[in-house]
């Protein structure tokens, strides 16, 4: 018995020593974001004066460096639009693969694997020419097609899902006289609504995520055109940092709090999902 | 490979055969391709057919012929603007853009393949319609066709759509990059000023081999070698690591399992290019972290074995130091992440298996490297492959924490790299920033060929082990 009393409390304090050591960015975020000095604090972890004066000045105080209004409301514009295209591309190639037959399916499931596996970001500067081509960079709609267009090829966790949706239910409701459409829509979908918010909330999140793609697609000097994550990587250029650091923590504070919800509600379809696909390939 | 050459055999014959036995709407279909369904009197789908064909052939004959003919120069007219002083303008002459002529020239080119996939299975399509005819059977109206696209051929419907981005945001980029490669499209090659043409081997000849002024080969050997050390030991830090973290939150023992969850995920949460930032800032020359080194005496001690030369640690500007900073920066980053995911593959090990051991007298540790890591392996093995993939191609830890520093080695600046880029900061680097979009394309298309290798192990795994329809 002794044992185990020793047992729970080592576990224990090296536990809280690790979430210590993880959570000190996070923290300095909070603190810096409360602080009166605008600039990197090299002395100090815990602002000497404390003020909410950032976050004023985040929202209601705007000029040419930070416009976080504008950034906020973009890079949701674009979330938004990614979420509802690549969603809706998700479901019907994980529909198509899972529960179709058709002549050449698994070599076409081989072919967007494969393809799907190479990362965006390598063909990034060709992407960049196909956008211009059509003359849709430093637009919004630009980096929504960016985001979502591709999005077919991520079909693998849900598709792992639909396999285990047992295929008795389709073919009784083929006998009834159902269409795929109407399976599709009437039976798969309400069954698999976990995994469908996992899939939304996935695909809402990754523009708030994303730094390349965005950094390569909008060149616009004008800090309205930006999204958050260009936004606030420029507010610390070295000309910046000095007057905006604690804007850029208040900005990283704003954006932090909607997705850590998001985060919170996605978690338990998170380890489910992640597993899935894992397991079932 | 057989069976493929026989799939593609039996393409044409079946082609071939509709071709030679085709009555006379069949052999009116080679060359209005709706003609075979008017005579069996689909007229509807008919018309959709030979629009398709015209859309085709002004789409070719009028806009991307000008394009294919120039591809073999990818142009020859450069452009010049003349001042007119009699208008006060420049005339600007008839110029070409190598950049538009090979985009659009691919683009002119897959059009093309795809109507010849196009006109082989119309043709198809039309003896079958014959042959149906000939037999007596049911032929479809319009109507029937368009709900059958609901019901039996339902997939058609799902795929085109998500099929047309893939093209344009995956296909068309992947080949116009490797074509780069081939070309001299650089800073000094930039349309519409200039024209670039193709160069044959010669720019993957200067990454390879040394050359005289820019020495690409020099940086590229060291960054190639730091890639793969990082995508390996950042994959299996990261990897060890989360299992060992599930393993201490999911233990019997610990109480408040949900807690100590949530506040590690809460780090994954906040997005990348903010705590990283902010990271590379606490660790910077005279950051906060420099301060309480010096505070408890570590810079001076530091300083005195010879590790430091100047009066701070370097964490993220000297090479060495930054290496070994990014490795354990990202083990902070990424461990939350494989935490989650390892929560639920250990979940599901099977504890008979455990059991058995226990009772044959394994230890803790024994049971752990002898049972629980194998298991884990053998689930994880196709994922991990993939992680050490997303490493090689992991921007942000790298870019973020190391954008701001510069190098101090000539042979790398010469060539626009640092000694902790990755092959894909470099080839970030190199476009955004100097432009040099031949150079990057070999970059891209080395880098493809290593995770197309990766690919191909984790691959045969994935698919070939035939398990989805076991749950069904």
């Amino acid at each position: 018995m002794k044992k185990k009393t020793w047992n729970i409390i080592i576990r224990h304090v090296l536990l809280a020593l690790l979430a210590f050591i993880w959570l000190i960015p996070i923290v300095w975020l909070v603190v810096t974001s409360l602080s009166a000095t605008k600039g990197v604090s090299y002395q100090h972890f815990f602002p000497t004066n404390w003020t909410l004066a950032n976050f004023h000045q985040l929202f209601f105080e705007t000029d040419t460096a930070a416009n976080f209004p504008a950034w906020f409301k973009n890079t949701f514009i674009v979330a938004l639009f990614t979420c509802i295209i690549s969603s809706c591309f998700v479901l019907m190639v994980s529909y198509a693969f899972s529960c179709m037959r058709f002549k050449g399916r698994k070599q076409l499931m081989s072919f967007s694997i494969i393809l799907g596996m190479f990362p965006g970001v390598l063909s990034m500067i060709a992407v960049y020419f196909v956008l211009k081509m059509i003359g849709l960079t430093d637009s919004l709609a630009g980096l929504i097609i960016v985001y979502s267009a591709g999005s077919g090829l991520g079909f693998l966790v849900l598709k792992g899902f639909f396999d285990t949706i047992p295929v008795s239910l389709r073919e009784a409701a083929r006998l009834e006289g159902a269409s795929e459409a109407t399976i599709f829509t009437k039976i798969i979908i309400p069954l698999s609504k976990p995994m469908i918010v996992y899939t939304i909330i996935n695909a809402f999140l990754s523009p708030w995520m994303d730094f390349v793609m965005a950094r390569i697609m909008i060149k616009s000097k004008e800090s309205a055109d930006w999204t958050v994550a260009i936004g606030l990587y420029n507010l610390l250029q070295k000309t910046l940092i000095g007057d905006y650091f604690a804007i850029f923590c208040a900005g990283g504070v704003m954006i932090a709090i909607p997705i850590s919800i998001l985060f919170v509600v996605m978690q338990k379809f998170y380890v489910e999902g992640v597993t899935g696909g894992a397991v079932k390939g | 490979m057989k069976t493929f050459l026989n799939a593609v055999k039996k393409y044409f014959a079946d082609f071939g055969r509709a071709v030679a036995k085709g009555d006379i709407w069949c052999k009116l279909s080679l060359i209005i391709l709706g003609a075979g369904y008017f005579g069996r009197k689909q007229i509807i789908k008919g018309i959709l057919m030979t629009a398709l064909e015209v859309i085709f052939f002004l789409f070719t004959g009028l806009f991307s012929i000008n394009y294919i003919k120039d591809l073999n120069t990818l142009g020859t007219v450069q452009y010049e603007a003349v001042f007119d002083p009699l208008t006060m303008k420049n005339t600007v002459n008839d110029y070409d853009n190598s950049l538009l002529i090979l985009l659009y020239g691919i683009v002119g080119i897959l059009v093309i393949l795809a109507f010849i996939l196009l006109y082989i299975s119309n043709m198809k399509a039309v003896y079958r319609l014959q042959l149906m005819k000939e037999e007596g059977e049911h032929i479809n109206t319009f109507g029937e066709d368009v709900k059958s696209l609901f019901n039996g051929k339902f997939y058609i419907t799902l795929l085109t759509l998500p099929s047309i981005g893939v093209i344009m945001m995956n296909i068309i980029p992947i080949i116009f990059m490797s074509c780069v490669a081939f070309t001299n499209y650089d800073m000094d090659h930039m349309p519409p000023n200039y024209l670039f043409t193709w160069v044959g081997l010669r720019n993957f000849k200067n990454m390879f081999t040394g050359g005289t002024t820019i020495t690409f080969s020099y940086a590229f050997v060291r960054i190639l070698a730091w890639t793969m050390i990082w995508a390996v030991t950042a994959t299996f830090t990261t990897f060890i690591g989360g299992i060992l973290l599930a393993k201490l939150i999911n233990h019997e023992n610990t109480y408040f399992k949900k807690m100590w969850r949530s506040l590690f995920v809460v780090t994954i949460a906040i997005p990348q290019f903010v705590t990283l930032l902010l990271v590379s800032k606490m660790f910077a020359d005279h950051g906060i972290v420099n301060t309480w080194c010096s505070n408890i005496g570590l810079t001076g001690f530091l300083k005195d074995i010879g590790l430091v030369s100047g009066n701070f640690i370097p964490f993220l500007s000297k090479p060495g130091w930054s290496h070994v900073m990014i490795i354990l920066i990202n083990i902070w980053v990424g461990v939350p992440y494989q935490m989650l995911s390892a929560t639920g593959i250990l979940m599901n090990i099977p504890t008979d298996q455990l059991e058995s051991a226990r009772i044959d007298g394994a230890n803790k540790w024994q049971i752990f490297w002898k049972i629980t890591m194998p298991y884990v392996l053998f689930i994880c093995g196709p994922s991990l492959i993939q992680s050490v993939i997303a490493n090689i191609n992991n921007f942000n830890v790298i870019y973020l924490l190391t954008s701001s520093t510069a190098t101090a080695n000539m042979a790398f600046a010469n060539s626009n790299a640092k000694e902790t880029d990755l092959l894909i900061t470099w080839l970030f680097t190199l476009t955004n920033d100097n432009s040099n979009y031949k150079m990057a394309s070999v970059i891209g298309i080395i880098s493809f060929v290593i995770c197309a290798l990766l690919t191909l192990l984790s691959y045969t795994r994935m698919i070939s082990g035939d398990k989805e329809e076991v749950y069904q």
